[in-house]
């Protein structure tokens, strides 16, 4: 690894990016940091999740063994594009095998992700990432000495597998479903403060007792009873669940019984897999906004001829920008176009009331009354305010899965996609497009689950201590075979009983033991129910 | 950070003693199963295809996709395949760990040696400067002479003779070994199917084994077959020649005998001979056999192997020389019967 300082060619270019990005487009970017890197020190950067350095692990070897092998025999490119570490200061890393005119859309591609987080509402930037990291490893090297070998390698397996129950940006996250004196002031303090206001403001003070009358059945003793009880559980463990808790991994984090080294590596494993959550949640509209600028500035580079090759860059462009079906969206393709479909939409007035009352259809279609507002500054805040989720579902329109083929598939997929002649729109030789009007629905089901099981902790008492949880009914079933060494490692971070209430079956990890007992599963909004009434989600 | 070098080495090294213990499990299979042949040399690399690895999560999937994983402690599996190059070097001595094979006795020691040059020590005189060690020298020497005083902004340094360093040449002698390995083979009963099978399971183990112990470049691998006569033949006809019917073997021990002194340096050489057949011979010439070992062979043989493959109610010829040579160091005496005897015979040939 060597810093761009050390290729003159690319320290150029890396300043004329730069020029445009911050004087002539004015991005809000922090500092950006590029280095250059082999092609085997690119694959190992992307198995140590974009950080320079990562504790040992055998899934990193792994899969660093499983690359060099296709590498080796010609199964996989090493010529890896980029890849960015964003944050305060970023990281970006370029492939030294790449020409000088792909360094430069890489740089232009960079300057988008980077302002993207800085600006996203996840808030996904965050100061010294990268530095932080650096320090999580040196922590973790040290504890793996006093852990020993064994230990150290058992906990790290064992840790891995909650990597896929981290949702920190999740509506049931940590700070949503936790009351704790550790992470934020003393909830019922706040509650205490809450009633003393109602109770001491006299002019609203009969009516407020009419309102909360009518809102809570509760009498005083039950209110008083939950209120002691809350208080208990906050002295006893110093945490109390209020909520059912997607971030398994964050609770466990920071409430697991850990030595420190066994904590060390639950904050590095936390910390390092917890932007993919954001990365998931925004991948559209950043990949997006990343191509847009990336755009633009080449564009710029072009015409002042700081870099050649225009034909060859269409031709990457028109790669990577390539239009795939909606269940395997190209975040890049759909991402850039939305953002110059939004772009236009504002140039021509058509994000505005009056646009939208408009009933002829004639005077809708050759709509042009620029409202005033600069389009890019309308962009920022969309990217201010929204995920993928709410982006999609306001401004992809039937037409523009038309327009982008986002229902078009090859006929070769049809066989797997249980299409019938009633969803067919029209087709061709090679390609059937199906009815875009459930296309859009199809797209906003992928981030209420993203694919994957939505599992919950609900329950931190359950059998006496033990971790209860809660694998939210998508109609699939988990892979069963998996759920037994799931619960082992869960145990052996939780150190006591681990339970998983999954459809009609509680499997139950206790002592060594696992067992597995039919019953009947409630509901997922009766489980949140029974929790902000202060009563336990599930009995047996 | 500018100058650091990205690399997983610590964790591949963590991986390679996890398929380190996956591939002493699939030892077995590669010897009894596998096939060595396509084995390169000492420097190649064998390309192992394992079940996939995966850390064990709540994951939706096939029933049949999975394997259960082994919590805690290791990873757990599921229906992809994991493919990756691992060293002959590391897959021989695993079967040698495995099958707690010694490693061979070489002899010949001290008679042909290789001879190389290393430049280890370093002296005051000579001819290749070692500029490094000349300048820290240098340096010291001028820090505490004042010729070198950032303090007072001085930044010279002084080179004196006396501060040169020279690399100097090391003399190491390496013994040479080399080795003959005799593969003779009975073409006169009907080795064809499970036999040849067997057979050629066990002589590409003994070359790779005997490869492995001394170097691809040092042994020589010959290869005789018999009937009623004796004929040297190349390494692709051995197990290809036809039953030319009539039994004597004798004459192909007598034959490598008579080979193994004329054409090699009794002293410095190593020699092996590994005899396949039925075990089905005349009386008298299993003694004739038992005789050749004895006399000719016995005083200049590292090891003679002598395998019945397959064996019927009429093989006799382990039974009689194990008359002379049960538990002899030299000579081993073994029976395969099926596949699930390689490892055993290969145990018995060279433990």
């Amino acid at each position: 690894m060597r810093s761009i300082d050390t290729d003159l060619e690319l320290k150029h270019l890396e300043q004329r990016v730069l020029h445009y990005a911050h004087d002539v487009f004015h991005r809000t970017l922090p500092e950006m940091r590029f280095f250059i890197l082999e092609p085997m020190e690119f694959a190992s950067l992307l198995h140590k999740r974009v950080y320079p350095k990562s504790p040992q692990n055998l899934w990193e070897g792994k899969e660093m063994i499983s690359t060099r092998y296709r590498v080796d025999s010609g199964q996989e490119s090493s010529l890896y594009y980029e890849v960015v570490q964003t944050g305060r200061p970023s990281y970006a890393y370029l492939n030294e095998t790449n020409s000088p005119m792909v360094q430069a859309s890489v740089m232009a591609h960079v300057v988008g992700h980077c302002e993207f987080s800085e600006l996203n509402v996840l808030h996904d930037s965050n100061d010294d990432r990268t530095e932080r990291v650096m320090y999580l490893v040196n922590r973790v090297d040290r504890s793996r000495q006093g852990m020993g070998e064994a230990h150290y390698r058992t906990f790290w397996n064992a840790a891995e597998s909650l990597v896929s129950l981290i949702a920190p940006n999740s509506q049931f996250n940590l700070e949503s479903s936790v009351d704790t004196d550790i992470l934020y002031s003393d909830p019922l303090e706040k509650e205490k403060e809450k009633e003393s206001s109602l109770l001491t403001f006299p002019y609203s003070y009969t009516l407020s007792e009419v309102i909360q009358k009518k809102e809570n059945h509760e009498s005083l003793l039950e209110t008083d009873n939950r209120r002691k009880s809350n208080k208990e559980a906050l002295n006893r463990r110093g945490y109390k669940l209020k909520a059912p808790c997607q971030d398994i991994m964050g609770f466990l984090r920071k409430f697991a019984p850990a030595s420190t080294g066994e904590r060390n590596i639950l904050d590095y494993l936390y910390t390092v897999n917890s932007t993919s959550d954001f990365v998931i949640r925004t991948q559209i509209m950043n990949e997006g906004w990343a191509m847009y600028w990336e755009h633009k500035i080449m564009k710029k580079l072009f015409e002042e001829k700081a870099c050649t090759g225009i034909i060859d860059y269409c031709k990457i462009f028109a790669g990577v920008c390539y239009p795939r079906p909606y269940y395997q969206r190209n975040p890049y393709h759909l991402g850039y176009y939305m953002w110059n479909h939004i772009e236009e939409l504002y140039e021509q007035g058509k994000v505005s009331l009056e646009f939208v009352e408009e009933t002829d259809v004639a005077k809708k279609a050759a709509w042009d009354k620029p409202s005033g507002q600069q389009p890019l500054k309308a962009m920022e805040h969309i990217i201010e305010t929204c995920t993928d989720y709410e982006f999609l579902r306001r401004f992809l329109t039937t037409e523009l899965i038309d327009k982008f083929h986002l229902n078009r598939i090859p006929k070769s997929h049809i066989p797997h996609l249980k299409i019938t002649a009633n969803d067919v729109a029209r087709e061709d030789r090679q390609f059937v497009w199906v009815n875009p009007e459930p296309v859009k629905e199809q797209m906003l089901n992928f981030f209420t689950h993203f694919h994957r099981p939505r599992i919950y902790l609900i329950d931190v008492d359950f059998m006496e201590g033990g971790l209860l949880l809660y694998h939210r009914d998508d109609g699939r079933d988990l892979r069963r075979r998996w759920i037994r060494p799931t619960l082992k490692n869960i145990n052996m971070i939780w150190k006591g009983p681990v339970s998983l209430l999954c459809r009609e079956s509680l499997y139950t990890l206790s002592a060594g033991k696992f067992k597995n007992s039919t019953v009947e599963a409630p509901p997922f909004e009766h489980i949140v129910e029974r929790m902000q009434e202060g009563r336990r989600p599930f009995v047996l | 950070m500018t100058e650091d070098k990205i690399s997983s080495s610590d964790s591949e090294g963590i991986f390679n003693d996890f398929i380190k213990e996956r591939l002493e499990d699939m030892v077995d299979n590669i010897i009894s199963e596998g096939d060595m042949s396509s084995f390169g040399g000492r420097e190649s690399e064998i390309i192992v295809e394992t079940d996939d690895i995966q850390p064990p999560r709540f994951t939706y999937g096939d029933e049949q996709d999975g394997q259960g994983g082994g919590g805690g402690e290791g990873p757990g599996r599921e229906a992809g395949r994991l493919s990756f190059a691992v060293s002959y070097e590391l897959i021989m001595q695993l079967i040698a760990e495995k099958l707690k094979l010694p490693s061979l006795l070489k002899e010949g020691q001290g008679k042909i040696k290789e001879v190389s040059y290393e430049f280890k020590t370093y002296g005051t005189a000579g001819i290749i400067l070692d500029k490094k060690r000349t300048f820290k020298r240098a340096l010291k020497t001028s820090i505490a002479t004042k010729v070198y005083d950032p303090a007072r902004g001085i930044y010279d340094i002084q080179l004196r003779r006396k501060d040169r360093r020279f690399k100097l040449p090391e003399r190491v002698e390496t013994p040479r070994y080399k080795a003959v390995v005799f593969y003779i083979g009975d073409i006169s009963y009907s080795t064809y199917g499970e036999r040849l099978k067997l057979e050629k399971r066990v002589v590409n183990f003994i070359q790779h084994w005997l490869d492995f112990n001394y170097g691809a470049d040092k042994v020589e691998h010959r290869f005789f077959v018999h009937d009623s006569e004796a004929y040297e033949v190349m390494a692709d006809q051995f197990f290809n020649v036809s039953n030319a019917g009539g039994t004597q073997a004798s004459m192909v021990f007598d034959m490598v005998s008579q080979v193994a002194r004329n054409e090699y340096e009794i002293n410095s050489t190593n020699f092996y001979a590994f005899y396949f057949g039925d075990g089905e011979v005349f009386h008298d010439d299993a003694e004739e056999i038992m005789r050749i070992l004895d006399e000719d062979m016995l005083p200049f043989f590292n090891r003679i192997g002598v395998t019945e493959v397959k064996p019927s109610g009429m093989s006799q010829l382990v039974s009689i020389l194990e008359e002379r040579f049960d538990n002899d160091e030299v000579v081993r005496l073994t029976q395969m019967r099926d596949s699930s005897k390689i490892k055993k015979v290969i145990c018995d040939l060279f433990r």
